[in-house]
């Protein structure tokens, strides 16, 4: 919650955390009738909605076939061509993996800096965390030729007296992967108790309903003594997620990092799989955010400033990512290692020059505009970007993962590498998974969270601008102005 | 458990409310708010919440737990990889680190559950619905013999609604 379990000493009121007061960051909204009466509003089913969801499974029909004949005819069928025996779904993966990462930056690391504008869009980027997790976890199985062994990875006891190699990077990636699929979605989970009680608590609700709200809310009474160590418990799981968000990227870099395949065996990308994955996330953030804020009328909760500054870290993290990229040519030319700077001769003009040039464009130079303020204060080219964006940061994994293996250190090993139609329906269907997660989602809860919202209104007051007190027997302004906010 | 309900549709009444039932010393005092306010905690004065300890256990069992299973089993199962020691402490950190953030966050949420007493099957005596809307209610756990005074000053500082609970 945007709150601190315990109140500041009054010596430190002028240094308060950073929150705006709805006055400023929702001049829109103004009580919390408002809040409960359109937030709830939004989880009516529509005739749109259900056109969305049937598009999702549809295409999610279509992934779940083209596996099953994967299954019958063998991997095959998916485009390896030997050496390149990563593709498409280990592309997806680290994909996937990285669109995470900007719903616990947003849930969980701006939380810690009590940055206002997440309030808003938090609930949305947390959901999209768990469901892109959800996906990219599938895509290791899908890569394996017995998918149905793929709990050899786990560490169990069992009759072979065997354990899975602690020292490779794949177990790393198990234990990575689980621990943040479980922190995530236990981190979505408490988050939206207060606002299962919500849900709960409303006139008109069926009682089938009513009773799946009461057992989810865990019998939620709003209690001073629930908030306290509610409040607690979310800063801790803060700061869990928040490192939990820098080392799941980091060991899924390992995975590349550990060879000695030219093109990966650097040190520089654990922090450039980061600052990617970060920046593939905001750009997701802005797809799924932008159209619900028009279709839902939530214009007024997720405001043009909350998308302003969304913009600022996408254009921050775009240029992380460039340094990075201009670093990897740098140390590539600068080490006078000849595998090297072949490789990313081929990478960028010769072989994969088309593949480099998407990347380049989409996440290096569109984002650039950003710098204006006018284009970050547009919701509809922050929606074509963040297109561009999800375009650029798959490619730059196919990128990393591709060139480096069709060109190796032996010339009679190059070759090339083309997905089949059975990658791309898997492709496909992983979008359609994802989509469907959320589209049940957006249906069941609040999109915003509601008891978030409401902290940060001015509450009803019988005398307006009266006065509570201080632990120090002083009078306070209830709500002060956070300084700095009018700059 | 007998008492005195008080609802408020304003904070500031709340408050007061909240500060004349502590002066008067009639009882346990539990407040039902929509959304958590330091106004509130100001006034309530609750000490720290021990939810940080099960964090910090939980922590240390897990990053334990991740290095120990990572050095027992490869000592289990010697094989040199890479030339590199059967137990490497460098890479277990992954697992250290992994295991003790998985255990911590479920030790936070295990003590979130025993300290705020959720689950819970039936709802508090005197909660209302409308406390996960927008209204705040005090709840005063008294005897018969002060419920009429708890009940005089909840009025008194502006409450829309008292009712005697048990």
């Amino acid at each position: 919650m945007a709150t601190l379990s315990q109140p500041l000493p009054a010596r430190d009121e002028p240094r308060r955390p950073n929150i705006a007061t709805a006055d400023i960051q929702l001049p829109a909204v103004r009580d919390y009738e408002q809040v409960d009466r359109e937030i709830v509003g939004t989880l009516h089913p529509t005739v749109a909605w259900f056109i969305g969801l049937g598009i999702a499974v549809m295409f999610l029909l279509i992934g779940i076939a083209a596996w099953m004949y994967q299954i019958y005819s063998g991997l095959g069928v998916a485009g390896y061509n030997p050496p390149v025996m990563w593709g498409v779904y280990i592309i997806s993966f680290v994909f996937w993996v990285g669109i995470g990462h900007a719903g616990t930056l947003i849930s969980a690391i701006l939380y810690l800096f009590r940055a206002g504008f997440r309030t808003t869009i938090y609930r949305c980027a947390e959901a999209m965390t768990v469901f892109a997790v959800m996906t990219a976890g599938l895509f290791p199985v899908l890569h394996l030729g017995r998918p149905w062994k793929f709990f050899w990875l786990i560490p169990y006891p069992n009759w072979r007296y065997i354990w899975p190699q602690f020292k490779s990077p794949l177990v790393w990636d198990v234990f990575a992967i689980l621990t943040y699929l479980t922190v995530s979605s236990t981190f979505l989970y408490i988050g939206l108790i207060p606002d299962i009680a919500v849900l709960r608590d409303r006139e008109n609700i069926s009682p089938i309903r009513k009773r799946i709200f009461s057992v989810l809310s865990l019998g939620w009474r709003n209690t001073d003594r629930e908030w306290r160590h509610f409040a607690r418990a979310y800063l801790f799981l803060a700061a869990f997620s928040t490192p939990l968000v820098l080392s799941v990227h980091s060991v899924v870099s390992f995975d590349f990092a550990m060879a000695l395949t030219p093109g990966w065996h650097t040190t520089i990308f654990p922090p450039y799989f980061v600052a990617g994955a970060i920046f593939s996330g905001i750009g997701m953030v802005f797809t799924i955010i932008i159209p619900l804020r028009k279709f839902f009328g939530l214009k007024h909760y997720v405001t043009i400033n909350h998308l302003d500054a969304a913009a600022k870290l996408c254009l921050f993290t775009s240029l992380v990512v460039g340094c990075a990229y201009m670093t990897e040519w740098f140390v590539a030319w600068f080490s006078g290692n000849e595998f090297e700077q072949s490789f990313f001769a081929n990478r960028i003009w010769g072989q994969w020059w088309w593949a480099s040039a998407i990347l380049y464009t989409c996440n290096m130079v569109l984002p650039l505009s950003l710098f204006s303020q006018r284009l970050r204060r547009n919701a509809s080219w922050l929606f074509i970007l963040s297109f561009t964006v999800n375009i650029g940061m798959w490619f730059e994994r196919f990128v990393i993962v591709v060139p480096s293996l069709s060109h190796e250190f032996e010339p009679w090993q190059w070759t090339s590498y083309r997905p089949t139609w059975v990658d791309y329906a898997i492709l496909a269907g992983s979008f359609g998974w994802f989509s469907m997660w959320f589209m049940l989602f957006i249906k069941q809860l609040p999109i915003i969270a509601i008891a978030e919202v409401k902290e940060i209104i001015r509450p009803k007051l019988r005398i307006q601008h009266a006065h509570g007190m201080t632990p120090a027997g002083e009078h306070f302004d209830f709500e002060p102005e956070t300084p700095g906010e009018h700059d | 458990m007998r008492g005195v309900l008080g609802a408020f549709r304003e904070l500031d009444a709340a408050v007061s409310a909240i500060e004349a039932l502590k002066k008067g010393k009639l009882g346990a005092i539990h407040v039902f708010t929509p959304t958590p306010r330091h106004e509130l905690e100001h006034v309530l004065d609750p000490g720290p919440s021990p939810v940080r300890k099960y964090t910090l256990i939980g922590g240390l069992c897990g990053v334990t737990f991740g290095y120990w299973i990572a050095i027992w089993t490869s000592d289990y199962w010697p094989l040199v990889v890479g030339g590199k020691p059967i137990a490497s402490w460098v890479p277990y950190t992954i697992f250290g680190f992994e295991v003790m953030v998985l255990i911590g966050a479920l030790s936070t949420v295990a003590g979130l559950f025993i300290n705020a007493r959720i689950p819970r099957l039936t709802m508090m005596v005197g909660y209302d619905p409308r406390f996960s809307h927008g209204d705040y209610g005090i709840w005063v756990e008294c005897p018969p013999d002060k419920a009429r005074t708890a009940e005089d000053l909840l009025r008194e500082h502006g409450a829309v609604e008292v009712r005697l609970e048990r």
